[in-house]
């Protein structure tokens, strides 16, 4: 019994195999010779970054420099993303779905230079809220209130890790407010809060990001969910037999998105590629790629004219019409939603 | 009931067997297996080929080679951390064992995510012991140490938890006769207590990696989720889903779901031979 006598060694030489096959940990696909540009981005930035705007700026700086400029990312909500590099990861650049995020930043002392000098106040893209209903629209809506009637199913994404959840109730509470004041010429905040307390009644799934919202809603669960119109559209090009269609509101949110170097981790080094890469972000040719993924450009309304698949708004507001995100916040996410609406649920 | 036992008696068939076990099947059916085999099947709707290229993206493979790694250090340091505390705890009797035993186990009920904030507080940028790191220039949290830092907590009381008992119970004559014919501590260990421990070795150090690989609720907190860098297999997973790549995500959890197959496999069946051989010795 040969076998019998072998088991133990057999057994150190199958552990000390383990030992090598595991004992070092792997090496980045990335690492190596060039630079590298680590950028955290609210969740639904990854497709137009990853398939348009790095390759093009990777291809563009080594026919320049003939450098590779290599891209390393991390996609999650908003805030999620910002309190990960308030906690220590070494993001270079994050682009943001709230100006409050980037303010966070600026608080923390990781940001010390002033993004409002870059182009277009470091906004970089901007999108529409819009409403994702399923196939056929059986639940008959046609507009933000109608989220509030009895019985409708909702996914929101949660306001305290998700940028876009933020926006979803800016545009909502918006919305009535401008309804409000077209119809009687003032606005009417106490209609305003009734609906959005009646539509978070009918949430029943709070995801921490709007793209895990859009995939819960994707696998089939609740009748509608609130998202940005770049991420509607991708899903709907992105499968083609999925049970959604698009609902625009009379009157919504665009939201816009900053951009921010995060200075602290920026060694003096890699300073040219971040600030050319900057530049970039504003550049016609990126604003066109964005638009090609459904954004909408910052820089230049008539590029938008090129992706068909965006609707037309008819009273379209933005976060000024709040007073900035300065008076937004406390006023709106806080003063209403948080204390108005979700204690009292 | 005595009837049915008399016929059970004559025809020599047991209607318990066959029930008893179709209703234990009937009940793992859609709480374990349907949930299991629905990962199967969705991770191979579009077909093997693409199964396959969802497995070897790059960043796949580096997310299950960063996951068995780090696993693979946290299940040394256990196992070895749990070996001696077994030791300590069992062979010496001080005034506060009882507390350190309970405060061994207590990472079993912690919540994940607690642990990876418990880590953040304590190493991260502002917190005391990170301050002290960064003053260095020396940075452990969101790096492939802080997701071994994170395995180490919650898996800590497993090893310990099987190697424990069987020192408890492991008759001490062979010791205290290795003793009298002039061994020294260290050979006693060796050559008497260190072999009848070999299954509980193996048995925890497989529990401790199985446990380290599927990880998720500490490593998102403390390793910054970064693709290539710091995303384990798990991080992956939950990447994709998010991403709504849901065949992506299954690829890799079949992965480990194949895996931890093979370590329970391996559990059973090498835990036979391995307290026979002991015995033997």
């Amino acid at each position: 019994m040969w076998l019998e006598r072998m088991r133990f060694p057999l057994m150190v030489l199958a552990v000390l195999a383990l030992l090598l096959a595991n004992a070092c940990l792997p090496k980045s696909p990335s690492e190596g010779g060039g630079i590298n540009i680590t950028l955290y981005g609210f969740s639904i930035m990854k497709e137009s970054l990853e398939k348009a705007i790095y390759p093009a700026f990777s291809a563009k700086w080594k026919q320049e420099h003939g450098v590779d400029v290599r891209f390393t990312s991390s996609f999650a909500g908003s805030e999620t993303v910002t309190n990960q590099i308030l906690q220590g990861v070494k993001a270079q650049i994050a682009i943001l779905s709230i100006e409050r995020d980037a303010q966070r930043l600026k608080q923390g002392g990781f940001i010390t230079s002033d993004w409002h000098a870059l182009p277009q106040k470091g906004i970089v893209n901007k999108t529409p809220f819009v409403i994702l209903v399923r196939k056929g629209n059986p639940k008959g809506i046609h507009d933000f209130n109608d989220l509030a009637k009895p019985g409708i199913r909702l996914i929101h994404p949660d306001p305290i890790s998700s940028g876009g959840a933020q926006w979803s109730i800016l545009a909502i509470y918006g919305s009535e407010l401008k309804k409000s004041e077209k119809e009687t010429g003032g606005a009417d905040h106490a209609r305003a809060l009734q609906i959005l307390q009646a539509i978070w009644h009918n949430v029943f799934s709070t995801p921490a990001s709007a793209r895990e919202a859009r995939t819960t809603f994707e696998l089939g669960n609740g009748d509608a969910l609130v998202t940005y119109e770049l991420d509607a559209l991708l899903m709907k090009q992105g499968n083609s037999k999925v049970d959604a269609e698009i609902v625009i509101p009379e009157a919504t949110i665009f939201s816009e998105h900053p951009t921010v170097v995060i200075d602290r981790n920026v060694p003096p080094s890699d300073r040219p590629v971040i600030d050319a890469f900057m530049q970039y972000l504003w550049s016609e040719e990126a604003q066109r790629a964005f638009v090609k993924y459904n954004f909408r450009s910052s820089t230049n309304d008539g590029l938008n004219q090129e992706n068909k698949e965006l609707a037309t708004i008819k009273y379209p507001f933005t976060v000024d019409y709040f007073g900035g995100w300065d008076k937004a916040y406390p006023e709106v996410i806080e003063g209403v939603f948080r204390d108005l609406v979700q204690k009292r649920k | 009931m005595v009837k049915v036992s008399a016929v059970r008696h004559v025809r020599g068939f047991d209607v318990a067997r066959p029930l008893s076990i179709s209703v234990m099947l009937a009940i793992m059916l859609p709480l374990v297996i349907l949930p299991l085999l629905s990962i199967f099947l969705y991770g191979t709707k579009n077909g093997l080929g693409s199964f396959w290229s969802a497995l070897i993206a790059p960043e796949a493979i580096f997310a299950l080679k960063l996951s068995m790694a780090t696993s693979f250090w946290a299940t040394v340091f256990n196992v070895i951390f749990g070996l001696f505390a077994a030791y300590v705890l069992s062979r010496y009797d001080f005034y506060g064992r009882n507390a350190v035993i309970v405060t061994i186990s207590l990472p079993t009920a912690i919540p994940t995510a607690v642990a990876g904030f418990a880590l953040l507080l304590l190493w991260g940028p502002n917190a005391t012991l990170g301050r002290l790191l960064n003053m260095q220039g020396f940075q452990l949290m969101f790096t492939p140490y802080a997701i071994i830092l994170a395995n180490i907590f919650v898996t800590f009381p497993l090893a310990f938890g099987v190697i424990k008992p069987v020192f408890d119970t492991m008759s001490r004559s062979l010791e205290e006769a290795s003793a009298t014919i002039g061994a020294t501590r260290w050979q006693t260990f060796w050559y008497v207590t260190l072999p009848n421990l070999r299954g509980a070795i193996v048995g925890g150090a497989l529990l401790t990696f199985a446990r380290a690989v599927g990880e998720f609720g500490s490593t998102i907190l403390v390793s910054g989720n970064l693709a290539g860098h710091t995303q384990t297999a798990p991080l992956y997973i939950f990447a994709k889903f998010n991403e709504g790549q849901i065949e992506a995500a299954n690829a890799i959890a079949i992965v480990l779901a194949l895996l931890s197959f093979v370590i329970f496999s391996v559990l059973f069946f090498a835990r036979d031979w391995l307290e026979f051989e002991a015995q033997e010795v």
